[in-house]
């Protein structure tokens, strides 16, 4: 852009064009979707296999969860800190800081939710998957991706349809929610990103 | 009619502060790219702005590379509204 006389026509332009730029992008990359998505998808489909063949310790497959977690850590240490003008975060949007506060809030949840197994029951599962909705349905909000938003609002429905579910199916749920809230969205999130 | 804000009603300077006003902060290079002007000019238009209290500006290295960051203030924002408000009077169609 040249310094030059412009007209208040212009100026108008200048303002939408520069606003619209930093709207379009979409700020998540849905690795964190994807990879969580499909982990415990499987990892719910290995626990229901478990649970018919009447395998003992079989919730011990739960264990790959923290695992999960280092891993990904690691891998948010990486992106941020590795220097590398294709990766370096060159722009921090609002975006970002809302989903952060989000995830904590997501995080802490799950935690009181698992840690609370003994006393909820039957009822963690169904509450578990509220959560995995209350996630997508809000970081669809916030990154305005509809993909994200719909399978929110479905995984609202296995949650309540889940309280009415004997546990061993109610596993089968988890992996359904994760499938429509999670992967399928998380894959659509990644194709935006990367066309963009 | 009201005069438009000297230091809004350039190109460049106003570019900036569209693209500050919709993110927290937002790196030197980040910026050069969104508004496709020179290192240079950048540069001097980022310290006017920075002179008049519009945006804060803050140098730091990582991993050993200089790394600037610009960030919008108050009366950045106040002044970028107020800009808009005295703009849309020249939109407005002439009766």
């Amino acid at each position: 852009m040249e310094e030059q006389n412009i007209n208040p026509e212009q100026s108008m332009q200048i303002i939408q064009s520069m606003i619209n730029r930093a709207q379009n992008n979409v700020a998540d990359n849905g690795f964190h979707f994807i990879f969580w998505g499909w982990l415990v998808f499987i990892t719910s489909i290995v626990f229901y296999v478990t649970l018919k063949m009447e395998i003992q310790n079989g919730w011990l497959v739960w264990s790959l969860m923290p695992l999960g977690g280092i891993f990904t850590g690691i891998y948010s240490y990486y992106q941020h800190r590795k220097y590398n003008p294709d990766v370096q975060k060159k722009v921090r949007t609002y975006a970002e800081i809302y989903l952060g506060y989000l995830w904590i809030a997501f995080g802490i949840s799950i935690f009181t939710v698992l840690f609370m197994m003994n006393k909820l029951g039957e009822a963690t599962y169904p509450l578990v998957i509220n959560l995995y909705a209350i996630g997508t349905f809000v970081s669809g909000g916030i990154l305005r991706f509809k993909p994200l938003i719909i399978g929110g609002a479905c995984s609202f429905a296995i949650a309540i349809f889940s309280f009415f579910t004997p546990f061993e199916n109610q596993v089968l749920l988890i992996a359904l929610s994760l499938l429509v809230s999670y992967i399928i969205p998380g894959h659509l999130l990644r194709n935006k990103f990367k066309s963009q | 009619m009201k005069e438009l804000d000297p230091l809004l009603h350039s190109q460049l300077r106003l570019g900036i502060i569209s693209l500050l006003i919709s993110v927290k902060e937002a790196e030197f290079t980040h910026l050069k790219d969104e508004t496709n002007s020179t290192a240079g000019n950048l540069s001097i238009q980022l310290q006017k702005l920075k002179e008049a209290g519009y945006i804060e500006i803050e140098k730091s290295f990582k991993d050993n590379y200089p790394q600037t960051t610009c960030k919008i203030t108050k009366l950045g924002i106040k002044a970028f509204e107020n800009y808009v408000k005295d703009l849309q009077q020249y939109i407005k169609p002439k009766k």
